[in-house]
């Protein structure tokens, strides 16, 4: 038989797997997303810059690089040297004794399945929670626990990262094993997606061997029954020996189903079952058996994993006192077994699991013969252009573009009512309340500070509704998949796409987000380069300083703000990798999750939840800071001088002069220097700040004006402008790239230490200060 | 000053004082490893690191 490397084979070209050469995790991972001996694999397409390539396996769409793709041995689709079924030898049956449901108290059901098929829609559906969800893998890093009542049962639900497999790849699928062992569910609810069944069930067959009572929801349903193809759920069920359940989360169709399920599981476990588990052949049967007797307290999936030579279970069996005895045994049965198949044991477990799902959904599954292809759904047709090779990355700065234009232009109008609706509150308090030091602190510090970072939140709602949309499509993964060349050469690794994602969101679950990267050096590199992303809390101070200052292409300036920090990113990457964070490159492979049309429902809870956590920062952090802020500011108290004096010689002015030196060859006064200070609490407080020092700079007899306006013609007292486009942008680069916030700093002191936490503040700030100083320099000589 | 006057000052004082150990409080808090992302902290954060990782 003839073999080739999948790296050298064409586009459209299917091949049949005859090893994943190598050894380690990532070998592992490869077997486990389907790479395992006579699964068929087509080359679809090479990303735009040509690295990574597409590939389909059992229905998935698998980027892998090429220097990974060199390690996999292919041959013609045609050749006949396995047949996966032949690997089927169907179940074995193992008495469970009956369990103690209470036995604290607690009935807790844990939710497990790969990434991005569901999990987190069916537990907010279930609980009311209001969970992140996203088409891609990855959102879900730590248990979110929420509850939900069956006939009266109120029931514990943890949500755990989706994880391919239960081996000891990647944090997450520790994670969720170190979870499952150490919490004793009374029930698994292993979700499925139904329209990719054969690789879903490889983790479905572990779980199996975890002989925990056990329920499937076999979600998005709905697509299964689009797509033609039949599932005998009846004859799935009686060969899992769980309860198959089909669901369509994202409506909440089938959740009451899956929840009586699992509730009637637990019941029944309540007395001693039968439980299915996959039959891995005579041999290994006997050895599972024999090791199992010398082991009583370790589970059937454990047992296996110690044949396996896996450290963490080999670790478990340390506590017995027969543990070097079990290990010889163990070792010896690994090379009996490796010897018989004539291949790796790791090899010969992936291709007996994949051999029983490929059996029974042979039993149970009767496909469409006339299935449309992914090909001709509407959302490929569209991928042609997204990843074209010369449309792409323009297809991407064009869509980004529009965003942050329809942010502006969208947001113009409800921003105004809001303006309009603070200022006439503002004049009616200034106007029903006498003159005096109270009436000051409503207006000047409460609603000057909380009224000029209110005036966003429907530019805030807006841009967020379109990232929810991009990701709720699965664009956003093809976003990683078209840059990954240029993340792989900047030496990051290609999972740190995710981080980044969120980053634009918030810092402080991006950097939480880092948990999934496998290596730490990888990790130290994202977190430390995460906060360059722009936060949200930072997009007030843009949108007060574009609308302020730049009259045309605000979305392009506003746009070109996320590049830089994209930039200095990937700059500081480059820095940090070549340098003192120095790696060997990691492997990388990325599931590109399926086109799927977003939900209005879906982008709106996103949006809400984007929302409401906006407005309650104004009501809590932000109006206690404004407040302070104001005080700052207005005391102590001198007769007879103008309100300019009087804050220029208050506590904050002192302390704006005090750094003003600093802060002058960027081109600011001190107001802004102060309000990059105050910042530090949370970024939104740049704006209040500003809002407060500058409303009480103004005559209290003057027509009251909005912050925008107020900045437009503050100047100094020479008569020169304090802004102007330069100093604006200069402003914008210095927020962009300065200290992250204390939530944040604490997010990286915890993840990466305390030490690394001083380099981020002393690096980010003196990065931060270079490029302002650059730009404001050159820009004024020019 | 007249009665008013001081009245006014002391509801001003206390307003900021109130602002001040809030600020405080969610410092403290958040330095803590709590009250990331707005949660407030508090007993049923679930802002802490995970076992496991």
């Amino acid at each position: 038989m003839k073999t080739r490397l999948l790296d050298n084979e064409p586009i459209g070209q299917t091949v049949q797997v005859v090893r994943v050469m190598g050894d380690g995790a990532f070998r592992q991972r490869l077997l486990e997303m389907g790479f395992v001996r006579g699964a068929r694999v087509t080359v679809l397409k090479n990303a735009p810059l040509q690295d990574p390539v597409e590939y389909m396996i059992l229905g998935s769409h698998i980027s892998l690089r090429h220097s990974e793709a060199a390690q996999i041995e292919v041959t013609d689709q045609t050749a006949e040297f396995c047949d996966l079924e032949d690997a089927y030898n169907g179940i074995v049956e193992t008495e469970v004794s009956a369990m103690d449901p209470m036995a604290d108290n607690v009935l807790r059901v844990v939710l497990v399945g790969n990434p991005n098929c569901g999990k987190t829609s069916l537990f907010n559906n279930a609980t009311g929670a209001r969970e992140k969800v996203g088409n891609y893998g990855g959102v879900t890093v730590d248990s979110k626990e929420g509850w939900f009542t069956v006939d009266g049962h109120k029931v514990q639900l943890v949500d755990l990262p989706g994880t391919y497999s239960l081996t000891e790849y990647s944090p997450e699928e520790m994670y969720v094993r170190t979870y499952i062992r150490d919490n004793h569910p009374d029930a698994i609810l292993n979700i499925v997606d139904a329209g990719n069944l054969e690789r879903n069930l490889y983790l479905t067959t572990q779980l199996m061997d975890m002989n925990i009572p056990m329920v499937v929801a076999m979600n998005m349903w709905d697509e299964l029954e689009k797509s033609g193809d039949k599932l005998d759920i009846e004859m799935m069920s009686r060969l899992l020996g769980a309860r198959m359940i089909p669901l369509t989360a994202y409506n909440g169709n089938g959740v009451s189903e899956v929840l009586r399920a699992t509730m009637d599981t637990i019941s029944e476990s309540e007395q001693e079952t039968m439980h299915h588990n996959v039959n891995y052949g005579t041999l290994i049967e006997d050895c599972l058996k024999q090791l199992g007797a010398m082991c009583p307290t370790l589970d059937r999936y454990t047992v296996l994993k110690v044949i396996e030579n896996d450290q963490h279970a080999l670790k478990l069996i340390d506590a017995q006192d027969n543990a070097e005895e079990v290990k010889k045994t163990a070792a010896e049965m690994r090379q009996t077994i490796e010897r018989d198949y004539n291949s790796d044991i790791v090899s010969i477990i992936s291709d007996l699991k994949y051999g029983f799902v490929r059996g029974a959904l042979a039993e149970a599954l009767t496909p469409n013969p006339n299935r449309e292809s992914d090909e001709t759904k509407p959302g490929y047709s569209l991928d042609r252009l997204l990843t074209n090779r010369w449309l792409a990355l323009p297809c991407l700065l064009v869509l980004m573009w529009l965003m942050f234009e329809a942010t502006f232009t969208l947001g113009a109008y409800p921003q105004e009512w809001i303006e309009s609706g603070i200022e006439w509150i503002g004049n009616w308090i200034g106007n029903a309340m006498p003159d005096g030091i109270l009436r000051d602190l409503i207006v000047d510090g409460i609603i000057g500070g909380v009224g000029g970072v209110l005036v966003f939140l429907p530019q805030i709602l807006i841009l967020f509704f379109f990232i929810s949309i991009l990701e709720d499509s699965g664009y956003m993964a093809r976003a990683a998949f078209i840059v990954d060349r240029i993340m792989h050469r900047v030496g990051l690794h290609g999972k740190s796409f995710i981080p980044y994602l969120i980053g634009f969101g918030c810092g402080v679950p991006a950097i939480m987000a880092t948990r999934t990267l496998e290596n730490r050096r990888d990790r130290l590199v994202t977190i430390l380069t995460v906060p360059f992303m722009s936060c949200s809390a930072r997009l007030p101070a843009y949108l007060l300083l574009v609308a302020a200052f730049f009259t045309a292409n605000q979305g392009l300036i506003l746009m070109s703000i996320y590049l830089i920090g994209i930039l200095v990113a990937a700059l500081t990457a480059i820095l940090m990798s070549k340098t003192f964070l120095k790696h060997d490159k990691t492997q990388f492979v990325m599931e590109l999750p399926p086109y799927r049309k977003p939900t209005a429902r879906n982008a709106t809870i996103h949006m809400w939840s984007k929302g409401k956590q906006y407005l309650q920062k104004m009501a809590t952090i932000i109006l206690a800071a404004s407040i302070i802020v104001w005080a700052l500011g207005y005391f102590p108290r001198h007769e007879g001088q103008t309100p300019q004096e009087q804050i220029e010689n208050s506590y904050m002015g002192q302390m704006g002069k005090a750094i003003e030196p600093l802060v002058e060859p960027l081109g600011f006064n001190w107001q802004m220097g102060v309000s990059v200070l105050t910042g530090a609490a949370a970024k939104e407080i740049v704006v209040s700040t500003m809002g407060v020092l500058y409303t009480g700079e103004s005559d209290a007899t003057e027509e009251s004006t909005s912050l925008k306006q107020k900045l437009q013609t503050a100047t100094y007292s020479n008569g020169e402008p304090v802004f102007d486009p330069i100093v604006a942008y200069s402003f914008m680069l210095f927020i962009l790239l300065y200290f992250p916030c204390i939530a944040a700093l604490v997010a990286i002191k915890r993840e990466a230490g305390t030490k690394w936490m001083i380099f981020e503040i002393f690096y980010t700030t003196g990065v931060a200060w270079l490029v302002s100083f650059i730009f404001y320099q050159v820009a004024r000589m020019l | 000053m007249d009665k008013g006057t001081i009245i006014e000052t002391i509801i001003v004082f206390a307003i900021v004082a109130v602002a001040l150990v809030y600020v405080l409080r969610r410092v403290i808090k958040t330095t803590r490893g709590h009250g990331d992302c707005g949660c407030g902290g508090g007993k049923n954060c679930k802002h802490k690191k995970p076992k496991g990782y």
